[in-house]
Parts: C-alpha cells; structure tokens; sequence
C-alpha cells in the first residue's frame, strides 16, 4: 500500500527543559496536584464536555488516568506515578507534587545536571539509610498485637480522601470494617510460605455508608432463590457440608469442535448422551454426599431439579472471579471433567445460609478457616460508592504492606519537614572526600541539597489550602500548621497546639522557622530529634513501603526528566 | 552500498542525477554530529524519542537517535546507515563514528577526486598499522591475562560502556548488578564471561531478564533461575528437586483427528470414545507423576481437562510459552520436548529437565512463573529483574546491557597482522580470482610486493609513471627497508561493494603488468613458485630474522624522522618528535620483542576518556613524518584532528580548557615517555576502538568515491537486511 501523505520530518527539540511551554504545563500540573493533597484538599471534578459519567475526586489515581497531557515529558513524569500507584496504591501525590518540585528546584539551579543528578542520588541514599535505620525519628514500628497504630493508618488513608465526604462516626465504622476484613484474610497457622487472603467488596449502593458489613466467607448473587424456603443442606457424619466447585460448563451442550469432522447417524442424539452423563455426575454427587453444587457457568436444568430433588443445594453462573477464592476458601479442586469425579475434588464448608441486602439475595457461604472474607460496601451514589471502593482497596493494600514491613511513617507533613531538616544538617557535615567520590564541589553540593530540602517541604506545605502560615520547629523538625487568619503573631507557640502527625503537643519551648520563607534558614543545631512520646491516639500515619517507593521513584524520575537532552518526535 | 545496479537512464533520471560536494558532505556528516553529540559520553544527556503511536522511547543509543532522525540525504542515510551497521557489529560506537567521520570529511572537504582515495588506503595501509603496531601497542592493558584480570576489569569495561548509554545515577549501580549476573551465570570464568556464555546472554537476554515498572532502580537484583512471563494454570507446591518437561501439543487427543472423521453409531459409542479420550489424558499425567514430573512447560495453550488432571496428579503447568522463551528452555536444559503419544509412550521419560524449584513470582502485579533450573554445562541460569520508575528506563537498561554483552565479545577479537593471511592472499591471487577474500588489500600487497622486491632496480621516476594505474603510493628507497619487515596491509573486516573493487582489482594488475618488463613476472603473481615462496620465507620460517630486521628497520625509520623532523621543527607536534625517536625506539624494540601475529591481542583494553583517540593521534603524527609524500601526511593530518574531536566533544560540558590542559598533559607525558595520567577508572576495548577508526575510514572513502546520484523511482531491493544484524 503507497503511502497518501508524505513523510513529515521529526520534530527536534534540544534541551527541552528550558522550552517556557514545559516549565508552563509542568506548574499547572504541579498545582492541580498540589490542591488535591491532604484532608483539607479540593475536590476535583472531572468530566466530558459530551456528557455521561462524571467523577468527583482527589485521588491521584483517579485523576491521572483521566488527565491526558500532551507533552512528552510530562506524559513520563505521569506515567512513573502511575506506575508507584499501580504497585503500592498509596502516596501517589506526594510523588507527583515532590517529583514536580524537585524538577521545578533542581532546573533553577546552575549546576550541570549530570552533576546535580550525582548529588541528587546521593542526597537520596542517605535519606534510605536513615529511614531504614533504628535511629530514625520519624518512623513509629506498628505493633500487630495491638490494633492501635493499625486504626490509625487506616483512618489517616480514610480522611486523606476528602471526596467520600465521611463524617466521623462514618470513618470510624469503615476503619473498623477495613480491619476485620484485614484481620480475616491472615491465615490462622502461619507456615514459612504464608499466602494473604482475599476481600471481596461486594456493591451496594444508595444505601448508607453505615450500613456497610464484613461477612466471613464468600456471598454469591442468586436472583432466583426464594426466601421463604427454609434451606436444608445435606451434611456429612462430621457435621461439613460437601462442596462440588465445577469449572467446567454443565449445560450438556456438545463438546467443542475439533479440527476434524464428527459423523453422526440417524437417530442418534449426542445432547441426550450428554444429559445422561451429566445424571451421571449427579448420581454420584448425590452417592458422595455432597451437599452444594457451585458451577461457574450454566447447569442444565434437568441436572438442578434432579439435585434439587436429593436435597441438593446447586449455585450455578458462579462467576471466574469467585472460582479462585471458592476453591482456596473450601479447598476444593475445580473440576473440569464430567467423565471422572475424583474424591480429592470436593471441598468442604461449615455453613450455608441466605442473606439479603438492599434487593439483592446472596448465598453466603460459611468456611471453616476464614481466609477470605466478603465486605457489603454500601455508600449513597454511584461516583461516591466509585470513590469509597478505591480508598478500601487502597487501605487493605496498605495494610498488606505494612504486615510485611511493620513500619509507619509520620504523617501530616512531618516526615517530610524531618527528613529536610536531617538533610540539612547532615549536608553541613560532610567529608571532603564523599565531595571528591561524587566529584563535585561543596557549593554545588549544598544548593543541591538545599533545592532537595525546599521541595521535600513544599510537600508538607501543600496540605494547607489555606492561606495560614506553615512552621517547623528546630527541636524535632515536625511540621506545624497555624490556622489562618494569625499571620501577624509575634509569638508562634500561642497559636499551634499541635504538630502535623498529632505525636508533639506545643509543650516545650520549641523555636520556630516559617516553611515557605525561603531565605535565611537557620541551620539545626543537631540531627533533628525522636519525640519523647512513642504512642498517642490520633495519630496521622503513612504507609512505610509506599513513602519510601514514592521518594525514590519521584528523585529518580526527576533526574530522569532532567537528564533529557532531546525529544525527538515523530509527527507521522 | 545501495546503489541500483543496473539504473535505467532515462532523461529523467539523469536530471535527477547531481554530483555529490564534498562540502555538502562535510555538511551532513557535521550535522548529523551535532544531532547525537549532547548524548555522547558519560556527560551526556537523554533523548526521548516519540513514536507516532504516542510511545515514548528513552535511549542514548546512537543507533536509535540515527534511526528516529528519519534522514532525507541520500549520503546522511549512507553515514547512518554505517554507523547502525558499525553499532550492531561491535554493540558499541555509533555516536564515536558519526563525530570521527564528520570530522574527518570536514578536514578533506577541500580535497578531492581518486588521489584522495589512493592516499586514504595508503595511510590505513602504511601509517595506520604502524602507528597501532609500533605506538599504541606498548600501551595496552589486558583484562584477559595479568593484574588487570582481577582488579575488577570486568566492571570497569562495564561502568565505562553503560556511562555512554544511561543516566548519572544509574550506571555504577546496573555495572555492578551486570557484573554479578556474569559472575553467578557463569561462575568458573575468570574475569570476563567465556564467549560461549557472552553470546547466549546477548542472544537471548529478552527471555533472560524481567522488568517491573513502578520501583525504584535500587531494587534491581539477580534471581537464580529462570522467569517464564506466564502464570501457572496450575500450581501445585512442591519441595525440593523437581523435573520439568517440555511439550509442543496438546496433551488431551482429538477425538478425530484434523481431515479425519469421527463417525458415531451410538450414543453409547460416543460417550465410551469421550470416556476414552478423558482416560488418556489422565495416563499422560500419571505417566508424568510417576516419573517425578512435576512441572510441565507447554508453547500451547492445553484444555482445561489437562489442567484438571494435572492439578489432581501434583503437577504444575505453564502453558502459552513463547517460541523464544521454548527455545532457551531447550538450549539451557538440553531436552527434547516430550511427545506423549509417540512411539516410546509407554517408556519412561528420559528426556526431563532437573530444577531446584519451581514457584510463583509476583513482578509488580503480573504473576509470573520462576522456575530453578540447574543449567548444562557452565552456564548456570539467573534471571535479571531490572526495576525503574517507567518502563521506557527498564527498556533502556535492557538494550544498554544486551549491547554490553556484545561489546564484551569483541574483547576476546583480535587484529591480525599481515604476514598470516598474506600466504592467503597470495595463493588466492595464485588461482586468479576474484577472491571472497578482500580484494583491495591483495591489490596492495601484490604492489607493495613489487615495489620491494625491485626496491634497487626501478626507479622512482619509472614507479611516478604508473602512479595512476597502480593506485599506490610511492615511497622512496630509503624507507623501503623499513617498510618490509613490518609490512602494513589493509584489513579486511569490513566489506565494503565487491564489484567496484573486482574492478579497480583488474585495472591495478593491468597496470603493473603494463608498465615494464622489469617489473612483469613479480606484478604477475600467478607464478607459484617466486612469490608464495618468498611471502612464506617472510612469515612462516624466518620469523627469527624477521624480528632483528624489524628493530633494525625501526632503527632505521626512526633515525631518518629524526633527521626530517630536525628540519621542519616548529609547530607543537613536529618539535615533539624530535624528542620522541630516542624513547620510541626502545618502545619499538620491546614491542619487536614480544611480536605475536596479532596486531590488537584479545582482551587489549584503554582507559576511557579519549586515551586511545590521543595516543593514535599522536603516533599517526608521528609515522606520518616519515612519509614525504604530501598527500598521505596530509591525510595523516586531518585523521589525527578528526581523532581530537572525540576527546574534545567529551570534554564539551565541563569547565573550560580541560581538554586543553588534558591533552597536553597526556602528549607531555607521551614525549617524556612517563606513564599517562589516568583520571578515569572506566576500560575500554581497543579492538571495537580500532575497528571503528577502520570502519570511518572505509566509509569515508566510499563516500568520497561516489560520483554521482541517481534518483530513481522503483524502490530499491534490499540486499542485506540491517535490522536483522543485531538480532544475531
């Protein structure tokens, strides 16, 4: 095929960092970004000029999966986000702010970016090292013997997500829920290999968010089952109810064809054979005890009533997705033949019941080891109910996380204030010789690390959407937020009361430093301290392993985008 | 190179013909230059090329930046096209050769017609080799042999390659996960991967490497055994050794075969014939258990039935594998697949691959099969899961490290030099042919043979005669001597248009045979008995006297530069060499010491950051001395320039004159013969260094031999397929 149109040559941009149409679109992203962080954030509505689905959110998942961008570089700075996003669910937009302020900081200053990215790495390392160090300030360890620190990270996820509109006792009642339904998924006995379980959100919507419950077990949608029939299942000598999970289709229509051709003479029907065969799978379920029928696709007809008839219970268009969770929660095996019934298939349950919520029957099913748990997840409208399943997936994901890495970071900002202020003073106090490994000069050195510094607390002070001032304070490095309207105060300690993460109360006679002044900052007299105070309630906590993801992928992307010399696109 | 071997000229045609400018040239070369400098080096930058489809593709692979630039000149799409196909040979020096090349056609745009050409091969002929052989060569280290070998070579070659393909922050931590990967792979090796592990790493490093997206570069490591990118459609846990079978069809038999038919009598009859086919596939999975089966790897995708029974037997399955990744379980495990109902169905399975475990892998959110096997042989199979915020720098890491391990086989490459393959040449010109061999460079010898062997009797006046037609350039008597021992010859790596030369091979022997009864039975050479004796006596038997001639004629060689360089001694360069002579003639003798038959041994490697560009630069300056001939030391002139601006364009973003202050440190330490300054950690081999100043030059004179451009309608067939070249 000739081509119609001739070839365009590719558009060649050099250094394209110092283009104003990057630095333009690169601050417009930064500040929707920006104006999404943090409890107090601002709601963001997205929508299509030509109608239809509408989404109200805050979340940086939900807003970067819709946002196009034209420009290739921020099209990769997006993409690296979503990336952190798709592995660890949490602290999208502290990356994105961070990454952007970072590029923003960084292309300010004049030094050759090969050099920046060096001091840049390095800058990194150490705040790894110090956040996986015992020593580190600004972790508090999550104690899973206690639930404490764990209804504190959830419920820091739960109000960091402003579109939910949850009042308080609706955030408490979902913190608990978010919990059990956690606490259901840890196997009972622990071996080397421990596999999580699995929540299933099943949804319910226009009803209150209160109304929202875990259930041990799985719940199947049945349209077709009545109520008011008392449900009698067959047991066997031990009291379990036998499980028949098929995966394969029961309808008794014919086998796929093959490559090759099937001759069939006259009067002679293969559907009936099929059928007898199926009774035949019947009669034996019936002579193995088995008390329930699951069939992820369809069950003739005739196969239910005859089951029916021999008390058999039989679920049928089970869904792919329940297969999985079925057969780990009853230790079933699902079966693919109607030729051969193995004994080693069948699975077993400790109950089965009907439940109904809203206008919906289910058939819950009751295991005898609870590793998958099913969660009604009830909220008053469509694109709400989208936002609530978002921020319970995301806070199971955590909790996933955290089990692995039992850590938590303080949140509120001070993480971020205390990691700058560690930098700060850990910059100051370098040897010579790491200068000459990354071969760079001490002045070069300190405006990167100072560039590091400033954007690590433009993070923190993104979460106020006020116009009220943001301090740090010289002791602990904690972040502290002064309500607006106090801007004039001589004395800071008479307006704040606490510290951003809740761990600091304005006890001591702390000094004070304003976060956005940009010059002129003092440096610590030492490494920023531990608080005294270990556990408190109330406390604003971050996921560990996302935090510390987003700070690296959002350093290197920054280093990434700084380190383009070209773009060289192709406008075919 | 591509041009149309049999164009039609049509009126139209030939208005579209124009003649190429060497200006023009120089031009486009110093264009395309500027295009892939700022990505050139370990100060260089990133390109984000965007494909049509929106696909953003990061590299600072010359190879890629030539390619996205989408080239309009004919002449531009030759240059890329020669650095592409240099790249893919080597893994390595595609932006090099486009600054080497630009600045070499910039230094002869003036210059111009067959003399050029002539003097071009003369100085790859005469003063190139002598400069590599007698300069460079006291220089060299080794990775392969000596202290070198364990001073960690290996990740200093790699450090210093990945510094011209990745970003500042990544290139030490992905040099030293590759050095890991080497060493766990392949770990009875030395210093370096043996060859036979290099070649199956490059070959098939996209099944031998996994990428997440979303994590940081840090968390990139090497896992023992192999990634299958597919889910198991069973998994069933299982402890300790295990083995793995590998089948290409399905499992469950049809129940009528493909073009045959089933014919059904009765009903019974059908559902005996499915009972049937549901018993053989469970005999499959019992056979395989009771074999100790417990992994089966299928390219197909199986019925749920096998899945079934193979979940009921403790049999895990992966199935849908890629033809490559069926391949490199082949070739890493040695086993056939198994065919259940073959011949030998009811054997035993013998043809089972051993592995350590097998289990579920969770890469970002894909869940993937990881799989120990134990490997044949030496190489141990590892898998490298490489991490990086997007999955354009995972892409870039993977290209840049398959480049490395191509990179790292040319280490184990050598030069040759000439009085080997001379025999060769020789006896090739015996039978009169039109040798595959390199044409060019029998046309040379058989001249320089000529002119030595009649060194007393023919004249220079009677040699200047026949200048033309025997494409060689005359060199007085007095550096005859000098000439012979070491004789310098092209090399014959790179092939370059057959036909063009076959010609110019004809003229050339036409031409000695014409021009005089004195010269006749040598300019012949189809004589066996005179010439084949004589080359043998050359390099085979007397190599004894051949090395005390060769230190003689170094003597000698350096004694008349020395009495030349006297003379003229004003410029920087030129004073330098009259210190030189003394020091060089004790460089030479050491080298005339320890002469092997190679020019460039394996393993030979330089630091990085311009040494070999400054050394070469140096003593093609300094060999070109000895030539009085203008066009040749004119030519020897532009390529040590040309050679400058690499170390130039690496020194482009740092404080101003460090180049400055860097050369004449180096060329200080150079005259004084002391060791050179090393600031740089970072090795380099000399053989893909070397072969690329060969393939510029090559380049350059084919570039400068067209004449003319023809513009045609019909697209032209392809002869050789680029694309294909770095898929070896």
């Amino acid at each position: 095929m000739s081509r119609l149109e001739a070839k365009k040559p590719p558009l060649f941009i050099s250094e394209p960092l110092t283009r104003d149409t990057v630095s333009q679109s690169l601050s417009l992203l930064s500040g929707i970004l920006k104006s999404c962080y943090g409890p107090a954030g601002r709601l963001k509505h997205l929508h299509n000029g030509m109608g239809g689905y509408v989404c109200t959110t805050s979340q940086s998942s939900a807003i970067l999966s819709h946002l196009s961008v034209s420009h290739p570089v921020l099209r990769v700075l997006m993409a690296s986000v979503q990336n952190h996003i798709s592995r660890f669910s949490d602290c999208g937009l502290f990356t994105a702010i961070l990454c952007c302020s970072l590029i923003e900081n960084f292309k300010s200053l004049n030094v050759a970016s090969c050099t920046v990215i060096k001091i840049s790495k390095h800058l990194l390392s150490l705040c790894m090292d110090y956040l996986k160090s015992e020593a580190c300030g600004c972790r508090v360890s999550v104690d899973f013997s206690s639930v404490e620190t764990l209804l504190c990270l959830v419920r820091s996820i739960l109000t960091s997500k402003p579109a939910c509109m949850l009042n308080k006792p609706e955030v408490d009642h979902l913190t608990m829920l978010i919990l059990k339904a956690f606490m259901f998924t840890v196997p009972y006995c622990v071996e080397t290999n421990a596999v999580l379980g699995k929540c299933v959100i099943v949804p319910v919507k226009g009803r209150r968010v209160v109304d929202s419950r875990v259930l041990p077990g799985l719940l199947i949608e049945t349209p077709e089952i009545q109520l008011a029939e008392p449900l009698t299942v067959k047991r066997t000598c031990s009291n379990m109810i036998k499980i028949a999970l098929f995966s394969v289709s029961m309808s008794g229509d014919l086998f796929n064809p093959e490559e090759g051709t099937i001759a069939v003479h006259h009067g002679i029907s293969l559907e009936m054979s099929e059928l007898n065969q199926l009774l035949n799978v019947g009669k034996q379920l019936i002579n193995d005890e088995v008390g329930l029928v699951v069939c992820q696709k369809v069950m003739h007809p005739s196969l239910k009533q005859y089951l029916k008839e021999n008390h058999v219970i039989t679920v049928d268009r089970a869904g792919l997705s329940l297969v999985e969770p079925m057969s780990r929660m009853t230790g079933s095996k699902p079966i693919a033949s109607i030729h051969s019934l193995s004994p080693g298939c069948y699975g077993s349950l400790k109950d089965v019941c009907i439940e109904s919520f809203a206008s919906k029957h289910f058939v819950h099913l009751i295991p005898n080891d609870t590793v998958v748990c099913s969660m009604i997840l009830c909220n008053r409208n469509e694109t709400a109910w989208d936002e609530l399943k978002r921020i319970c997936e995301t806070a199971e994901h955590v909790l996933q996380l955290t089990i692995k890495e039992p850590l938590a970071l303080l949140g509120g900002g001070c993480t971020e204030t205390h990691l700058a202020s560690y930098i700060r003073h850990k910059s100051y106090s370098l040897s010579t010789s790491s200068f000459k490994e990354i071969d760079c000069s001490q002045t070069q050195y300190q405006l990167v690390a100072d560039g590091f510094c400033r954007s690590l607390e433009s993070v923190a002070c993104s979460l106020n959407h006020d116009d009220g001032e943001v301090l740090t304070d010289m002791f602990y490095g904690h972040c502290w937020f002064v309500p607006s309207g106090f801007s004039s105060v001589s004395n800071w300690s008479d307006v704040v009361s606490k510290c951003g993460c809740g761990i600091n109360g304005n006890t001591e006679n702390l000094k004070w430093r304003l976060l956005q002044g940009q010059f002129g900052c003092p440096i610590a007299q030492g490494c920023p301290k531990e608080p005294s105070v270990k556990v408190a309630d109330f406390l604003t906590l971050d996921c560990f392993a996302a935090k510390c993801n987003g700070l690296q992928v959002a350093l290197e992307t920054a280093n990434l985008i700084l380190d383009l010399s070209y773009v060289i696109e192709d406008q075919n | 190179m591509r041009r149309p071997s049999r164009p039609r000229l049509s009126p139209a045609a030939v208005a579209m013909a124009r003649r190429p400018e060497p200006g023009r040239l120089a031009q486009e070369a110093a264009a395309l230059a500027g295009a892939v400098r700022g990505a050139l080096g370990p100060r260089g930058g990133r390109a984000l090329l965007v494909r049509p489809t929106g696909q953003a593709l990061l590299t600072r692979d010359g190879r890629c930046l030539l390619e996205a630039l989408s080239l309009e000149p004919p002449t531009a799409r030759m240059m890329a096209a020669c650095a592409c196909s240099h790249r893919a040979a080597t893994g390595d020096g595609a932006k090099t050769f486009v600054l080497l090349l630009a600045g070499l056609l910039h230094g002869l745009r003036a210059a111009a017609g067959g003399g050029l050409r002539r003097a071009l091969r003369a100085f790859e002929a005469r003063v190139l080799e002598r400069a590599v052989a007698r300069g460079l060569r006291g220089h060299l280290l080794s990775v392969l042999a000596g202290r070198r070998a364990e001073a960690g070579g290996l990740e200093a070659l790699l450090e210093a390659y990945l510094g011209g393909r990745l970003g500042p922050g990544e290139r030490r931590r992905l040099a030293r996960l590759c050095c890991e990967y080497c060493r766990r792979c392949d770990p009875g090796a030395a210093a370096v991967p043996r060859p036979r592990v290099l070649r199956l790493l490059g070959r098939r490093f996209a099944e031998l490497h996994a990428a997440v997206a979303g994590l940081p570069v840090e968390s990139s490591r090497v896992l023992p055994g192999l990634v299958l990118r597919r889910d198991f459609a069973a998994y069933c846990p299982a402890g300790g050794e295990l083995r793995a079978v590998l089948v290409t069809e399905p499992l469950r038999p049809p129940l009528s075969a493909p073009g045959g038919e089933f014919a059904v009598g009765s009903e019974g009859q059908y559902g005996a014939s499915r009972r049937w086919v549901e018993r053989r596939t469970e005999d499959v999975m019992k056979r395989l258990r009771s074999g100790n089966v417990k992994l089966l790897l299928s390219s197909v995708k199986q019925e749920e039935v096998v899945i079934y029974y193979a979940k009921l037997h403790g049999v895990s399955v992966v199935e849908c594998l890629s033809s490559e990744e069926v391949a490199l379980v082949r070739e890493i495990t040695g086993v056939a697949p198994y065919a259940p109902f073959g011949d030998n169905a009811r054997g035993e399975i013998a043809d089972a691959a051993a592995a350590t475990f097998c289990r579920p892998l969770l890469l970002g959110s894909k869940r993937c099969a990881h799989i120990g096997f134990t490997g044949l042989r030496a190489f141990r199979p590892h898998c490298l899961l490489l991490c990086g915020p997007v999955d354009s720098v995972n892409e870039q890491h993977a290209a840049a490290l398959q480049g490395a391990f191509t990179m790292l086989q040319q280490l184990f490459k050598t030069v040759d030099r000439r009085e080997e393959c001379k025999g060769e040449g020789e006896s090739q010109n015996e039978a009169s042919e039109v040798c595959s061999w390199h044409p060019s460079a029998a046309r040379q010898q058989l001249v320089i043979e000529n002119i030595s062997c009649n060194g007393d009797h023919v004249s220079e006046r009677q040699l200047k005669a026949h200048r033309d037609e025997t494409e060689t350039q005359i060199v007085d008597p007095g550096l005859q001597g000098s000439e012979n021992p070491a004789r310098v010859q092209t090399d014959s790596q790179i092939p370059s248009n057959p036909v063009s030369h076959a010609k110019e091979f004809s003229v050339a022997t036409e031409g000695i045979g014409s021009s005089g009864g004195v010269q006749k039975p040598h300019a012949k050479g189809e004589q066996p008995s005179g010439v084949h004796e004589s080359c043998k006596s050359d390099s085979l038997v007397d190599s004894q006297k051949n090395y005390s001639t060769a230190v003689r004629a170094a003597r000698n060689a350096n004694a008349v530069t020395a009495c030349e360089c006297l003379d003229v001694g004003k410029d920087l360069e030129e004073t330098s060499c009259n210190i030189v002579p003394c020091k060089c003639e004790k460089s030479c003798v050491s080298i005339a010491q320890n002469y092997s038959s190679s020019l460039i041994e394996a393993g030979s490697v330089l630091p990085v950051g311009g040494y070999f560009e400054i050394l070469l630069h140096y003593y093609i300056r300094y060999y070109a001395k000895q030539f009085q001939q203008s066009e040749v030391t004119f030519v020897s002139n532009v390529v040590a320039d040309a050679l400058l601006s690499i170390p130039k364009s690496l020194y482009r973003t740092t404080e101003q004159n460090s180049f400055t202050k860097f050369y004449l440190k180096a060329v200080d330490a150079l005259r004084k013969n002391q060791p050179l300054p090393m600031n740089e950690k970072g090795l380099e081999s000399v053989y893909c260094k070397y072969q690329l100043v060969i393939s510029v030059l090559h380049c350059a004179t084919e570039l400068l031999s067209i004449d003319l451009i023809i513009g045609i309608k019909r697209p032209l067939k392809k002869i050789e397929d680029y694309d294909s070249e770095d898929d070896f």
